[in-house]
């Protein structure tokens, strides 16, 4: 059981310092909100995972698993939501990636009436 | 602003109530003795309370649909498996990235159809979207009764929005598809 413990917390580590580095490196602000996703997925499921064995086979506390599984579920359904509303948010006010691959901008564009109306098909 | 019909209100408090539940220990509790009417009693009190505002927005008629053995069974199947394996797969693209000495050079936000029409399997597969590392949805437009994504992709390895399609949602959205359509 220790080594099933011990796997799942080094890999959940592993990933939160892959997040970590990608959230100090990454060009732009879409780009780092990527990397977190990776830190908050698989590096937080990690640990919880690891917690959840300990528990229910190391301490046989029922009530404490329960609530870590609980505690892994709403991370996973409240997550996707606060990464969507900070990119919406970013990109209201004004963030944009730093390629200039940007088909939101794009349709922007052509659903304002100007002179590149023609050009600009969104499909 | 939709109204709030009994079932959908019932559904909301009934789940509200089983997580309370579960979250102070209570159910463990009736086992083992030591089982307070007071924290019940407070339970009920504040789940109904969310219940009333949100039931409109949390539980829908389609939900009904999960009465179904075949699609209940392909919900389970996409949690536990097809879902839990992009994500593990993309996690480790994306640390094998972060730790990369190149950085991203062809990131940007792409817009892709889907065939998805209900509220349930659009939202489902916006979150997996997101979740799954390397994909961020950014927006959701409705367009002559057809739905899109922009999608904030790392690599955008095709501008084409059928092929970027294909290579962001690949099976999720056939599965999706089976629970909900």
């Amino acid at each position: 059981m220790n080594i099933a413990v011990s796997i799942f917390l080094a890999a959940g580590l592993v990933f939160a310092l892959a997040g970590t580095v990608g959230l100090l490196r990454m060009p732009d602000v879409f780009c780092r909100l990527q990397s977190s996703t990776n830190l908050a997925t698989l590096g937080v499921l990690g640990v919880i995972v690891a917690a959840v064995i300990y528990t229910a086979f190391g301490l046989r506390d029922w009530a404490m698993t329960v609530k870590l599984i609980v505690l892994g579920l709403f991370y996973l359904i409240t997550n996707p939501i606060a990464s969507h509303a900070l990119a919406k948010g970013a990109y209201a006010r004004g963030a944009r990636p730093f390629t200039g691959i940007d088909h939101l901008q794009d349709d922007l564009i052509s659903e304002e009436p100007s002179e590149n109306e023609e050009e600009s098909h969104a499909g | 602003m939709k109204k709030l019909s009994f079932p959908a209100f019932l559904f909301t408090f009934l789940l509200l109530l089983l997580f309370w539940m579960l979250l102070t220990g209570q159910i463990a509790d009736i086992f083992r003795g030591g089982f307070s009417w007071q924290i019940l009693a407070a339970g009920i009190l504040v789940c109904g309370a969310a219940a009333l505002f949100c039931g409109r927005f949390f539980a829908h008629e389609e939900l009904r649909l999960l009465l179904q053995p075949k699609r209940l069974g392909a919900l389970l199947v996409y949690c536990l498996a097809v879902f839990p394996w992009e994500l593990i797969r993309f996690n480790v693209d994306m640390a094998v990235r972060a730790f990369s000495p190149g950085l991203p050079k062809k990131s940007g936000i792409v817009k892709i159809p889907t065939a998805l029409t209900s509220e349930y399997a659009l939202s489902m597969l916006a979150n997996s979207i997101t979740l799954t590392p390397g994909t961020l949805t950014v927006d959701i437009v409705t367009e002559d009764g057809k739905n899109y994504f922009y999608i904030h992709w790392i690599d955008v390895a095709s501008d084409d929005p059928e092929e970027a399609a294909q290579a962001i949602k690949g099976r999720l959205e056939k599965w999706i598809g089976r629970i909900w359509s």
